[in-house]
Order: C-alpha cells, then sequence, then structure tokens
C-alpha cells in the first residue's frame, strides 16, 4: 500500500467528515493543526485563506497548533503549508472549525541539495550526493572545517594524525582518485570554485555537499577528479530577525605518547650496554613539553531581511592553545552576506565578503621526536658549564639531529600570519519566467607570512629553516611570504520550467579562472644583538654574502564552457546529462583543451513496484568524466633559470640552464566513473539508506618519474604515466530506533566505505616502479621503504621480510623461499604491507530525553598497515649510547645489530575511537520574559578512547607521506608526528 | 513573448562571446622563468649557458659521490657508525667493505652527477651550434673535452655505460663496453686538445677553473696510464707522451710548500692543472670541513654551522706518515696510535698537515670538553682525535679517527670552504710520469722514476729520499702526497691493492667477472634507480 494513496484517503474521508457540517459562507474558520504522525499540535503552521472575492488573508499556527482566519467575506480555501510538511488544501466553504491533519513531507526527499551550478531536489538526484547540515557536523574542539565532516559521510577519508593545533587535515573522498595536482577534493563556497576550505568559519556553515561520483562533479571538470565539497553558508530570512551566540571552551591534553623507556629502564640499559651516559637527572620530557591546553571560541551573528533585502553577519573568535608549549592559534573571521532583490524580484544582487586573519605560533613538530629519544637521564637545564652549549642555561649535547625539546620550543621561535579575504558578488536577472542570467565574480586573496628567529643562545637544531645548525650562529632570523590571488569570472543561462508532465532545469555558462602566486623567503643571520632580529639589515650574514635570499611568481588560467540538462518526469524518472569543456594554460599547445562528459538517471521503483513497507526505491546510475591539472605550472615548456655561478675568464658568472625536463605532450589527466546507487526510505521512513557501487578508470596519470639522462635533462621528469582503476561500495544506514512516542528517542545511523585501487599499466618509460619513499635522515635516505607497480594496490611497502633474531643478535630475514638469511640490502624483498584502509566506518547514535539530548560517534578505519618510523630507528639497544629507545611490546633487548628496515617495523593499524561524545540540554524558554528564543548548553568530549593494537602514539591513517608529500606512499608514521590528544569542551548557543 | 526570449537569449550570448577569453597560451604566466628560445643571444647569455656544465661540478667537493666513491673503498678514508650516526641503513660501510648494491645511494649519485654534466654539454653542444655565431661555437671543443672528462669518470667508476653524445636523440640508448667509452674518451679529447687554450703561464685567468689544453693532456695521461685495466692494452708511450706535453710546456711547477696547493686561497697554486674554484660565497660544494669534524669544533673554527663527525682516516693510513721505516726521515713527538692518542715518537712529515689528530681546542684556546663522550672512550670527556678507531661499526667512539686536515680549516670559515679542490695537479702528473716509466721498463728504481719521487718527497714533506722503489713502496709514497686527492680507488686497483685485505676491509672474494676479467668489485653496480627507467640497461655482471 503507498503511503500517498492512504494520505489521499485519509484526507477525502476528512474531508467528507467536514463537508457535512452547514454549508454557508463563513466569515471566521478556526482549528487545529496536528502532526499526522502522533496527533501532536504542529505550531508556525503557515495558514493561507482565499475569500469568496479571491482577497488572501493569512496566519500561522500557535504553540497549540490552533490557527483563527476572519476575513470580512467567506473564506472558500485554506491552504497550509510548512517546513517539513506536505502541502495541503483544503476546501472550508460553509465550515467554520476545521481539523487538519499535516503528513510530514518526505524531508529527505524534497530536501534541496546543492549541485554544480545550481541546486535539485533530493529525489531529482541521479549522482552519489551526500548532504549533510550543520546539526549533523561534528561538535566540540573544533578549528577546522573538516573536522565538522570526519566519518560523517560514507567515502570521504578525513584524516590528521596526532593534535597538531595547526595542522591540516587530509582530505580524500573515495581514496585515490587522481594523482595529478590535487588529491584532496575541490571545494566551492556558495558558487566561489576552489576557495579555500577555511576561508568560512565552521560556525558559519549551513550545510555541505559532497558530489561523489563521476557524474556530479564533471560540471567542475579539470578539477573533479578527487570529489567535490560545496559549502552553504547561512543566509538571512525575509521577516525575521535573529541573533545567535555560540562559545565553548575546551581543554586539551595528550592521551597516546610514542613508548619509549624510563630514565630507570634507559640507566639500567646503559649498565648492559657499557656506553652512553647517565647524566643524573629523571626527566619525563614529555611532560616537559606538553600542557594542558586551554581554548575558547565565540561566534557572535545576526541575520534578517525584508521583503528586498536579507542579510546575514557574523563574527568569530578563537584562541586556541596547542598541547606543545608555546604552541597555539588566534582567529578572527567575519563574514557578511548581502542578498537585495529589485525589479518586481526579477533582479537579485548578492555580495559576499569575508576575512580571516590568524596568528599561529607553530612550534616545532621535530620537539615530539626528541621528547622521545632525548637522555632521560640529561636535566632539562645545564649542570655544568660544557653543557650549556649555547649559553642559554639550556643542557644540550654536540650531536647532530639531536637538541633538548623544551630549549627548541622555548628559545626559537616559528610564527605565521595568515590573512585571507574573500570577495564574490553576482547578479542573476530573470528574463522570462524560468530563464535566468547570472553573472558572478569572485576572488580571493591568501597571504601567508612565516618569521621565525633562532637567538644567539639556542643550539640551532637542524630541523631549523635553511639548514643552519649548532652554535655560535649569533642569532639567526627566517621570513617567508607567500601571496595567492584567484579571481573567477562566470556567466550562467539557468532555465527551469515544466511541460506537460516534464519538469526541466538546464543550465549552460562560461567559466573563467586565473591563479597568480608569488612570494620570497629570506634567511641571514649573525646579529649584534637578538633584539634586531626582526631587521634583517642588521644581520651581518648580509654583509658577508651569506644571507640566502629567493622569490617566485607564477600562475595559470583556466577557461571553461560547461552546460547542463536535468529533467524529471512526473517525479518518477530523472534524466541529466552535462559537458565541459575546459582549458588550461598548464598543458603544452596540442593539449591544451579537454572534454568532460557525464550523464546519469534514475528511477523510483516504488512508483510501480509498491513493495511493501517502503516508502522510496530509486535507483540511479551515473556514468562522468573528469580530470586532473599537472601540479605545478610551467613543465610544458623548456624554461631556464639560473643554476648557481662559474668562473669565467675570471669573473663570476650566473650560469642558466633549464631547470626540469620540458614535457610539450603532457595532457590532462583523466578519470572515467560509473556509478550504480540505490537510495530508500522504508517503514514509515523510519529506516533509509544510500548504497553506492562504482568503478572507475583513471588515465594519463600524471607523475613525477625517474627518466633516463641522457637522453632526458634531468633524471626525473613530469609525464603521463599509465592507469589506475578503482572500485568501491558505500552504505549510509540510518534508522530511528525509537521514534519519539513520549519524551523519549534514539536514532542511529551508520556508514560504511570499502575502496579498492590499482595501478593497471606504467608506461615502460616510466620504469618498473614509481612513487617511492624512504625512511629519512638521518642517513636511510636510500631505504626504499614503498613502491608502486604495475597490477598492484597502492599503497605498498616494500622490503625484507622479518624472520627474528640469530644467536649472535644479528637481523634475520626472509631470502624468498621461507628461509632465515641475514638481513642486508641485497636480501629478498616483497610487499610486507599496505597503507590504505580496506574500509573505514563511522557509527553515530543520537538520544533524545526531554530536554537532554546526547550523541555519541564511534569512527574506525580497518585493515591498513602502518610503518612505524620511531620504532625503525630507535627500537634498537644499540642506539642508546646516544639516545633514549623506543620500548614497546616489540623491544628485543637481544638486538645487536645495526638499523635494517624489516617487516618489523610494520604494525596493522586497525582502530576505532570514541571520536565525539555530545550531551546537551536546551532549557525551557518563558517566552518574552528575556526575549530568548532558545538557550542550550553542552559538554563535548573528543577522542574519549582509541581501541588499537597499534603502538605508535595514533593510528589514524596516512594518506600522504607528510615528509615529502609524496601520495603514493601512504601509511608511514613519521617521527616528527604530534601525539594524540583528548580534549572537553563545555559551550553554550543562544539564540536572542 | 517568444521573440523577447530570443532576443534575451542572443544579449546573453552576446555577454558570453564579449567577456569570453580563450587565450590558453602560458607564455604570460612564466613571470620568473626564461623560456629556452629567449635566450643565448649575446655573449654573456653564452658564457651564462657555457658556466652551467660546470656548474655541475660544485658535487665534487661534497660526500655525495666524488670523494666518498674514490676514497671510502680504499684504505685512506672510514667513515665508521658512530652509534645512531652516520649509520645511514649500512652504504658507507658497504663501501669500505666492498658489499655496496645498486640500490645504495653514492654510487646512483655518481652516476647522476656524471651524466647531468653530459647533459648538458651535449644540449650546449646542439643549442651553440645552432646558434652559429663565432662566440658561441668557440665554446664546442671545451665542451667535447669537458664531457670526455665526465665520460671518463663514468668509465672509471662503472665500466659499462651508455654512450649518449646527441641531444636530438630523444631515445634511451643501451649500454657500450667499456673499452668503447674508452676509445670515445681517447678520441674526442686527442681531437680537441689541441683546438683548447695554451696558457703560457700559471695562475691563469682566461681558462681558470675551465678546460684548456693541459687538463685534455692531464686527463688522457690518466686514460693511458689505467688503459690495461680498461682493456686497452698498455698505452704507457702515450701516457708519458701526455704527460711530457704539459711538463714541456713549462707552465706548471711543484709548489715549494705542500700546504700552498690546499690553503683558503691555494688559486695561486703553479701545481693546478684543473682546480675547481670553490668560494663560500659564488661556488659553494667543498664540505670536507663539516664530513670530517667533530659537532664541537665548531667553536675551534668559528664555524657557521655545526660539523657532521664523519669521515676519518685509518690508523693505518695514519701511520703510513709516522713510521720511521717506511718513512724515513727526522723524527719527534707525534700523536700515537694508542686508543688514548699517546704521543709518541715518528716521522716528521711535513705532509702530517693532512690530518687533525690529538686534542681539540675552541678557538680562544680553551680546551673542549665533549660532554657526549663515549663511556668506554678512554681518554674521556676531554675531546681528543685519536687515530686509533675501535671500531667501523656499530659503535664507533665519537673523538676516534684522525680527521681529514688537508684542506686548509680557518677561523669564520663557513660550511662552504674556501679552498679550490685540486682534479689534476702536476705533481701527479710528475708522479703518472714516473710510474708509466717504471712500468714501462718494468723497473721500479729506473733512475727517473726514482728522482721524480724523491724530488717530491723531500721538497712536499721533508723526509730523506728513498734509495730504492718498489711497487708498493712507490704507491705508499704516492698515497702519502695525494691523499683524499680522490685517486686512491684507481690507484688501489692499477697496483692490484684494492681487493686485498687493510683496515676495516676484509680480502675480496676472488672473481673475475668485471669486463676483460677484473674482479666485478672494481667497477661500480648500475645504479638500480637507472635500471627501472631504461629497459636497455644491463646490470654489470656480478651485480
Amino acid at each position: 500500500m503507498n503511503l500517498k494513496k492512504l494520505a489521499k484517503g485519509i484526507l477525502c474521508f476528512c474531508l467528507a467528515l467536514f463537508s457535512t457540517m452547514a454549508y454557508a459562507q463563513n466569515k471566521e474558520v478556526t482549528g487545529k493543526v496536528t502532526d499526522s504522525k502522533d496527533g501532536s499540535p504542529v505550531a508556525g503552521i503557515s495558514v493561507l485563506g482565499v475569500t469568496t472575492s479571491g482577497k488572501k488573508v493569512g496566519t500561522a499556527t500557535a504553540n497549540d497548533g490552533s490557527f483563527k482566519l476572519s476575513s470580512t467575506d467567506g473564506i472558500s480555501k485554506i491552504t497550509f503549508s510548512g517546513v517539513g510538511f506536505e502541502k495541503q488544501d483544503l476546501n472550508v466553504a460553509g465550515k467554520s472549525d476545521v481539523a487538519v491533519s499535516m503528513k510530514s513531507s518526505n524531508t529527505a526527499l524534497n530536501e534541496v541539495t546543492v549541485v554544480g551550478y545550481g541546486t535539485l531536489k533530493k529525489r531529482e538526484i541521479t549522482s552519489a550526493i551526500t548532504r549533510v547540515n550543520a546539526e549533523q557536523f561534528n561538535k566540540g574542539n573544533i578549528n577546522d572545517v573538516a573536522q565538522l565532516l570526519q566519518g560523517k559521510v560514507a567515502g570521504l577519508s578525513i584524516s590528521r594524525a596526532g593534535g597538531d593545533v595547526n595542522g591540516g587535515f587530509d582530505i580524500r573522498l573515495r581514496g585515490l582518485s587522481t594523482i595529478g595536482s590535487g588529491t584532496s577534493p575541490l571545494v566551492v563556497i556558495d558558487g566561489q570554485v576552489g576557495a579555500d576550505l577555511n576561508s568560512v568559519d565552521p560556525n558559519d556553515i549551513k550545510s555541505i555537499d559532497v558530489l561523489k561520483d563521476g557524474s556530479s562533479a564533471a560540471i567542475y571538470g579539470t578539477r573533479g577528479s578527487a570529489g567535490v565539497i560545496i559549502v552553504t553558508t547561512k543566509t538571512g530570512t525575509k521577516g525575521t530577525s535573529q541573533v545567535t551566540y555560540n562559545g565553548s571552551v575546551s581543554i586539551e591534553n595528550a592521551a597516546r605518547l610514542t613508548q619509549h623507556a624510563s630514565a630507570a629502564e634507559y640507566r639500567s640499559l646503559l649498565k648492559t650496554l657499557g656506553a652512553g651516559t647517565d647524566y643524573g637527572a629523571t626527566t619525563d620530557w614529555y611532560k616537559e613539553i606538553t600542557r594542558t591546553a586551554i581554548s575558547h571560541q565565540h561566534n557572535l551573528s545576526f541575520s534578517g531581511g525584508n521583503e528586498h533585502t536579507t542579510y546575514n553577519a557574523s563574527v568569530n573568535y578563537r584562541d586556541a592553545q596547542g598541547i606543545a608549549i608555546t604552541t597555539g592559534l588566534k582567529q578572527l573571521n567575519g563574514r557578511l552576506n548581502i542578498t537585495h532583490k529589485a525589479l518586481n524580484d526579477r533582479l537579485v544582487f548578492n555580495v559576499e565578503v569575508s576575512t580571516t586573519r590568524k596568528t599561529a605560533d607553530l612550534g616545532f613538530s621535530n620537539a615530539f621526536e626528541y621528547a622521545t629519544i632525548y637522555n632521560p637521564t640529561s636535566p632539562v637545564y645545564a649542570q655544568k658549564p660544557e653543557q650549556d652549549l649555547a649559553g642559554g642555561g639550556y643542557f644540550e649535547v654536540s650531536a647532530t639531529e639531536y637538541s633538548n625539546p623544551v630549549a627548541l620550543l622555548r628559545q626559537n621561535s616559528n610564527h605565521q600570519q595568515l590573512s585571507r579575504l574573500n570577495f564574490a558578488g553576482s547578479a542573476e536577472y530573470e528574463i522570462v519566467k524560468g530563464l535566468k542570467f547570472l553573472t558572478r565574480y569572485a576572488q580571493q586573496q591568501t597571504s601567508t607570512y612565516l618569521t621565525a628567529y633562532s637567538p644567539s643562545t639556542a643550539f640551532i637544531d637542524r630541523g631549523f629553516y635553511n639548514g643552519v645548525t649548532g652554535v655560535g650562529r649569533h642569532g639567526y632570523s627566517y621570513k617567508k611570504d607567500d601571496e595567492a590571488t584567484t579571481q573567477l569570472y562566470e556567466n550562467t543561462l539557468s532555465y527551469n520550467g515544466k511541460i506537460s508532465n516534464l519538469e526541466v532545469a538546464a543550465v549552460a555558462g562560461y567559466s573563467y579562472q586565473d591563479f597568480i602566486y608569488q612570494g620570497f623567503n629570506a634567511g641571514a643571520g649573525n646579529f649584534i644583538t637578538d633584539l634586531s632580529g626582526q631587521d634583517f639589515s642588521t644581520a651581518q650574514d648580509i654583509q658577508n654574502g651569506l644571507a640566502s635570499i629567493n622569490s617566485y611568481k607564477n600562475g595559470n588560467r583556466l577557461v571553461a564552457f560547461f552546460g547542463r540538462v536535468n529533467l524529471n518526469y512526473n517525479n518518477f524518472a530523472f534524466i541529466s546529462a552535462s559537458l565541459r569543456r575546459e582549458g588550461s594554460t598548464e598543458f603544452g599547445p596540442n593539449n591544451k583543451w579537454g572534454y568532460f562528459p557525464a550523464v546519469s538517471a534514475g528511477v523510483d521503483l516504488n512508483k510501480f513496484l509498491n513493495l511493501p513497507g517502503f516508502n522510496t526505491l530509486k535507483l540511479r546510475g551515473s556514468y562522468g568524466v573528469t580530470g586532473a591539472l599537472p601540479p605545478s605550472p610551467g613543465l610544458a615548456a623548456i624554461t631556464y633559470t639560473s643554476g648557481g655561478n662559474y668562473l669565467i675568464n675570471g669573473n663570476w658568472i650566473s650560469t642558466f640552464g633549464p631547470n626540469q625536463n620540458d614535457n610539450p605532450d603532457l595532457r590532462w589527466e583523466k578519470k572515467a566513473e560509473t556509478d550504480i546507487g540505490l537510495d530508500f526510505a522504508a517503514f514509515n521512513n523510519r529506516l533509509s539508506g544510500t548504497v553506492d557501487y562504482y568503478k572507475r578508470k583513471t588515465s594519463d596519470l600524471i607523475f613525477n618519474v625517474e627518466v633516463p639522462a641522457p637522453p632526458a635533462l634531468f633524471h626525473r621528469a613530469w609525464k603521463n604515466i599509465g592507469d589506475m582503476t578503482g572500485n568501491g561500495i558505500e552504505v549510509a544506514l540510518n534508522y530511528e530506533v525509537i521514534r519519539k512516542t513520549s519524551k523519549f528517542n534514539w536514532t542511529t545511523g551508520v556508514n560504511f566505505a570499502h575502496n579498492h585501487v590499482v595501478l593497471t599499466r606504467l608506461d615502460p618509460s616510466a620504469g618498473s616502479y614509481i612513487g617511492e619513499t624512504n625512511l629519512g635522515s638521518p642517513g636511510q635516505e636510500a631505504t626504499q621503504i614503498t613502491r608502486t607497480y604495475a597490477g598492484a594496490e597502492i599503497g605498498a611497502f616494500y622490503n625484507q621480510v622479518y624472520m627474528g633474531l640469530d644467536a649472535n643478535g644479528k637481523i634475520l630475514a626472509d631470502d624468498g623461499t621461507g628461509k632465515a638469511v641475514p638481513a642486508g640490502p641485497g636480501t629478498y624483498k616483497t610487499v610486507i604491507g599496505h597503507g590504505l584502509p580496506k574500509f573505514e566506518m563511522g557509527w553515530t547514535n543520537t538520544f533524545n530525553y526531554g530536554n537532554f539530548d546526547l550523541n555519541f560517534f564511534l569512527r574506525g578505519s580497518f585493515g591498513h598497515d602502518l610503518i612505524n618510523t620511531n620504532r625503525a630507528f630507535y627500537e634498537n639497544p644499540s642506539v642508546a649510547a646516544l639516545y633514549n629507545v623506543v620500548k614497546t611490546k616489540y623491544f628485543d633487548p637481544k638486538l645487536k645489530d645495526a638499523q635494517i628496515f624489516t617487516s618489523l617495523y610494520v604494525e596493522k593499524g586497525d582502530f576505532v575511537k570514541l571520536d565525539n561524545a555530545t550531551l546537551g540540554y536546551n532549557f525551557n524558554i518563558v517566552k518574552k520574559a528575556n526575549g530568548v528564543k532558545s538557550f542550550r548548553a553542552f559538554l563535548t568530549g573528543h577522542n574519549l578512547f582509541t581501541i588499537t593494537g597499534y603502538t605508535g602514539a595514533d593510528p589514524e591513517v596516512r594518506y600522504t607521506d607528510n615528509l615529502n608529500g609524496n601520495i603514493l606512499a601512504p601509511g608511514i608514521d613519521r617521527r616528527s608526528t604530534w601525539v594524540l590528544t583528548r580534549s572537553f569542551t563545555v559551550g553554550v548557543n543562544i539564540v536572542l | 513573448m517568444k521573440n523577447k526570449l530570443i532576443k534575451s537569449t542572443l544579449m546573453a550570448g552576446l555577454l558570453f562571446t564579449g567577456f569570453s577569453c580563450t587565450k590558453l597560451d602560458e607564455g604570460p604566466y612564466l613571470f620568473d622563468k626564461v623560456t629556452g628560445d629567449k635566450f643565448g643571444k649575446t655573449d654573456l647569455e653564452v658564457q651564462s649557458l657555457v658556466g652551467a656544465a660546470y656548474a655541475n661540478l660544485a658535487g665534487v667537493g661534497g660526500n655525495n659521490h666524488y670523494i666518498p666513491l674514490n676514497e671510502v673503498t680504499t684504505d685512506e678514508i672510514v667513515v665508521p657508525t658512530r652509534g645512531p650516526d652516520w649509520g645511514d641503513g649500512g652504504h658507507w660501510v658497504r663501501l669500505k667493505r666492498h658489499t655496496y648494491v645498486a640500490t645504495d645511494p653514492l654510487p646512483a649519485n655518481g652516476w647522476n652527477f656524471c651524466y647531468s654534466g653530459v647533459s648538458t654539454c651535449n644540449r650546449l653542444i646542439f643549442n651553440l651550434t645552432k646558434i652559429g655565431t663565432p662566440s658561441a661555437l668557440e665554446y664546442i671543443p671545451e665542451l667535447k673535452a669537458l664531457r670526455a672528462i665526465y665520460y671518463y669518470w663514468l668509465m672509471d667508476w662503472y665500466g659499462n655505460v651508455p654512450l649518449s653524445i646527441d641531444y636530438s636523440v630523444t631515445t634511451p640508448v643501451g649500454n657500450s663496453p667499456r673499452l668503447d667509452v674508452y676509445k670515445f674518451i681517447e678520441s674526442e679529447l686527442t681531437t680537441n686538445a689541441p683546438l683548447l687554450k695554451k696558457p703560457t703561464s700559471v695562475p691563469d685567468v682566461a681558462t681558470y677553473g675551465r678546460v684548456n689544453y693541459y687538463t685534455a693532456e692531464a686527463c688522457l695521461a690518466k686514460l693511458y696510464l689505467n688503459a690495461e685495466l680498461y682493456g686497452a692494452g698498455k698505452q704507457y708511450d702515450k701516457a708519458i707522451a701526455a704527460c711530457d706535453n704539459i711538463i714541456n710546456s713549462g707552465v706548471y711547477n711543484l709548489m715549494p710548500n705542500y700546504a700552498d696547493n690546499f690553503s683558503q686561497n691555494d688559486q695561486g697554486s703553479k701545481e693546478f692543472i684543473w682546480a675547481i674554484p670553490f668560494d663560500h660565497i659564488k661556488f659553494g660544494g667543498l664540505n670536507i670541513n663539516m664530513m670530517t669534524l667533530s659537532y664541537l669544533n665548531q667553536r675551534t673554527y668559528n664555524i657557521n654551522a655545526q660539523p657532521w663527525n664523519g669521515f676519518a682516516s685509518t690508523a693505518e693510513f695514519y701511520k703510513s706518515y709516522i713510521d720511521t721505516i717506511a718513512n724515513p726521515g727526522t723524527t719527534g713527538m707525534v700523536v700515537g696510535l694508542s686508543p688514548k692518542g699517546d704521543m709518541t715518537r715518528g716521522t716528521l712529515d711535513k705532509r702530517l698537515g693532512n690530518f687533525i689528530v690529538g686534542p681539540q681546542f675552541a678557538a680562544d684556546g680553551t680546551r673542549l670538553v665533549d660532554d657526549g663522550a663515549d663511556a668506554t672512550d678512554p681518554d674521556g670527556t676531554p675531546f681528543t682525535f685519536t687515530p686509533y678507531m675501535n671500531e667501523l661499526e656499530p659503535a664507533a667512539w665519537r673523538q676516534s679517527g684522525a680527521r681529514i686536515g688537508k684542506w686548509q680549516m680557518y677561523n669564520g670559515m663557513t660550511s662552504n670552504m674556501d679552498n679550490d679542490f685540486v682534479i689534476f695537479r702536476y705533481a701527479d702528473i710528475l708522479l703518472t710520469k714516473a710510474e708509466s716509466i717504471a712500468r714501462n721498463t718494468s723497473n721500479w728504481n729506473d733512475a727517473t722514476t726514482l728522482a721524480t719521487v724523491n724530488q717530491i718527497r723531500t721538497l712536499h714533506g721533508g723526509v730523506t729520499p728513498f734509495a730504492t722503489l718498489t711497487a708498493a713502496t712507490f704507491l705508499a709514497e704516492r698515497s702519502r702526497e695525494m691523499f683524499c686527492e680522490a685517486w686512491k680507488r684507481q690507484d688501489m686497483i692499477r697496483f692490484g691493492t684494492y681487493n686485498d685485505a687493510y683496515g676495516f676491509h676484509n680480502a675480496d672474494a676472488p672473481d673475475a667477472l668485471g669486463p676483460n676479467g677484473i674482479n666485478h668489485l672494481n667497477i661500480f653496480p648500475i645504479p638500480d634507480a637507472q635500471i627501472n627507467a631504461n629497459k636497455l640497461l644491463k646490470q654489470n655482471p656480478g651485480y
């Protein structure tokens, strides 16, 4: 039985009931509106009556659902409408009191979803798009927009290993789908394509739509391969006036550390080893460099509007401390969004301006490495003159890549100032009904200014800028300025109309966008006084020719023509087709333009199947082609830059030559993706869900590979090197376990994503493998630990297989036949792990009881391995001669060998985290008592527990090697990663 | 209505085309780059282009290829694993033990260094020919000779290397047999040498730092001296002739003071046939101070960076200077070979300045104290370099090993030294001739040979002349003179001692897998990355 038919039946019955009443023209109609679901009164329903003379009268239902309409002449018809309910027309001729039962609309299906260059109702969507509304966002100690979505969308992976307050998040949609310029999805904020996700404050976001499949992203052409995230910010509503304040305070602590020997354990290790030095102190270096970080954030916004103008303005301030001493950020953000209508609403202007200024104390992440390995018997402060190497009073020992972490953080500054200005303006004119012309201009300017200073009394660590090291540098100053500007100019012509049962939505447009990047950096030392460290002219390095200065300016331009048609046949069958033709300056003359087509269709099977219990059952299929740009401009042409000096005829001449291999044949990387999806709702919409299966092929992958030089000029080149295929499945389910019957309800939601990506073809000119990365400095730069080759899954770890120790404590490895042989560089190597997860899950539960609400959210990744580089470098008793050792359950005191990398340092990374738990309370507001509309207080815990077998600090998936940005080398837990943190937040939301 | 619709659509269409820019030329966006077709118009720009073929040579002064491949593989230099420092995945130890593999970084760096030079020369020979002006064409013989020197290094290190010599050929080529590469180098050098500039005195401003006639002859002398190993038979007459072309010109002379060849301002040396003109500002790259000095020595010389505590000499090589029998001369108290570095009586060879040994001081004269000294090091925290080294790995004491002091360490130096690094030195050419005569006549006591050795030995070392010589004492004397100038690997292979047992190196297993039946270890493996990138490349036998 179809629900709609049932509703219609009920309605007819009601009408019949009412029509038995006196058939007279009434001047007043009263009534009560209730929810068809449970009979509870519904407030705020718009009641619009039409009188016999055609006049309109209107009101809205009160808190108890009652209304009263009166008119001088009789009311013949009333239309009831309200958010979340189906519109209902009622013939009231001759009635004075009516009871109206409102049927909740299938909100899921009528909800507006933002797609590229337009909006569609959810029911009309024919591709894989997930919308997340503000109420579903993660809450708590949030400083980055990406955190709002973490774990919320099946197939959208958001990760940050460790709790660096200034650290960014890796965002991946459906795994690795491109190895071109951007592996993170394209971000569109209110139509501003390519905006920075953090140009909007988390508080100002109304909703986020994630365009997952090739078909929905294809309208964005060259930048759609990694998916698209569309952010819609809050706007004003006409006839309202609202002031909102959100404020919270958080405390954050280290939750999991890199396991290492205590001072006592280290002392006994020194005795057995007969090497190393006991300096007599007992220092917990982690304790010394961390603290309870306190953060607070405030958001004040006000919005409203009248018939012509609506606005929303907000101010955000956040001050967050990092758990590492001296680190943190302060950010002030403002946003203004104004819409004005003219010419009888046919001309609509919109201006949106936002500005962000963030000052960050980045600290030095290798302090965490040193906290692990710094000798725990060393005191923090020098006890003898020879321990005070630099004269700053801190204990230091002369060694390479080894520095007192407290001194590192306390003495040196690493300060970043980020300013961002976004401007977007648009004008839309409705030429005739349904046909609109829109022109939009937007720009984003980002300035990042970094200043770092190491004073004359610091023992400079190699992790400082420009490789300066040691003592006696008399101060070293480093400044870096990066300026990025992008301008977007777009025109679209759109049409929305209905031809009998066919709804048509079409859009065609032109897009122009250019990007300019410029900046400089300089470093110089040897100051007479540290006090003038910000004034380069006082650096004696400059007079001595020892300063370093670099600058750059480059850019690129994208031009595109695009169009799309959406057809909706009677809310039953849906078809969409789009095409984008796009060109970029970054390609060679022969390959500048590319075509990116897409087609998709959907049909609501339930319209004719009428499956028992089902409300909707929509099957959809899509196919779309997207592209990816090269990672940097100027790769096609042969360009010359200075390559150092040489002495020619007694004069130093700056030599010029190519700085890279040119590739005039470089062409678009293209991704073709097919997606089959099923959206369903059943049992009175209590159960709803989406299942997607996709399969894709990315061809002409752009990557930097080893080439024979000569004939090439350089031994690495950017080339189109092969094909990659991927497939995956995503499931999202929501179930109202207990519907609001009395005071209690419980909703649960789970999402699941699996994907599998294989490099299917590798061009012989790119060699037999690509994407290799190494264990790193000191000295293991030639120890390759990952590689990607044809036929293999992306993200393979590649090295020797550990087979235990021999009697002398030397490491044994598999020789390829299962026999243990001494490990060494020539020993058999094979795949020893995978850095990417097999599947990821999120599970959320929401409970409401009276005024209380409780939400907890579990997130997990499964099947990924991690290379624990802390162990690979330091879990070896022999390093105790200088360093503290990493000491996990794998620590073997019998090991008496050099640091040899084997599968011993590969661990399973599976984890489940209680990511977020929030308890909220909504206070009852006594109407008009103080003008407060709503008041809510909440307590959130973040990262409350982690279940994992991984011995490192954070088992989170590493999508990219953070040492060098290599996207084909996931899964490497680098030593300078911050430790995992836990936080608690208390906050309030007040609406006036 | 319909009309209006059409009109509006047309208007919108016009708006589209009116504002639609579709230009996608990248040129306007390459703000900070010069495209290749716009460079090389003026003489200065041509000089700038040619300079690029040389700028690559900055690499010879560091720890990435040239010095370590030629020295750490021999009895002269060792880079021990000092606890967690310099373990570096074991590749330094493998160089010492001759267990290097195709994935090791240094052979890979050496390959990239040489072929980067070859690539640049190929490109410039092609482009300058295209430019075609006399001032452009003038550089072509010089670039061909420089390319031949890069190939000489490649052939010496890897044997069978691909001969890629034409920029217009864009497909990779496979290996050429070592002998073919030898012939190419010989032909290029003999053809182009006469076309090169011939300085009449040194230092010669016009060709300093660059390849001139004598540079080409010096490279030929080296090529012929080792010709037998390269599979080209005995070529000692040709080696002597090449040496004579240099010696008889009268342009070069031995420096009375050995150290003047390696001082901060060694550009004036009369011995420099070809030196790389390092400069701490203009041409950085000579990092021997960083490679060899200890962290604490930053305060000895007020260096602007902390040294790396890596490269050291071996005790047995240091001993070859102070040994009163092997190296007779005036004796005195010198730092000895005991684990504590106690003073002992030994020969006072002036070339002992090649090493930094004994107690270390800050620039102001105060004794340096090393709070991080190894607990087992008998001389404790007072900071002392001992020629004695307890072990190669895993825990060589951080203060152990005589350090390389040959290139003058001066107060206030930066991590990049000013000293110029000589590739072809006059004393080496004299010794090359002396050795060629001895080998030609199978007589190490040939009068010219003995006189040449004693001339250098007495002048530079201030030690007693030898009455007689053997191959072994000739090599020992040559090594005292040529320490760390990056010829030792070739010398030991030529004297047949490369595969013997010496400090921290056990005798190599004998085999005849290399070209012309030499031990396969006497050429390096072709780097794995190259084999991966170029399907035509075959690995050297034995690897």
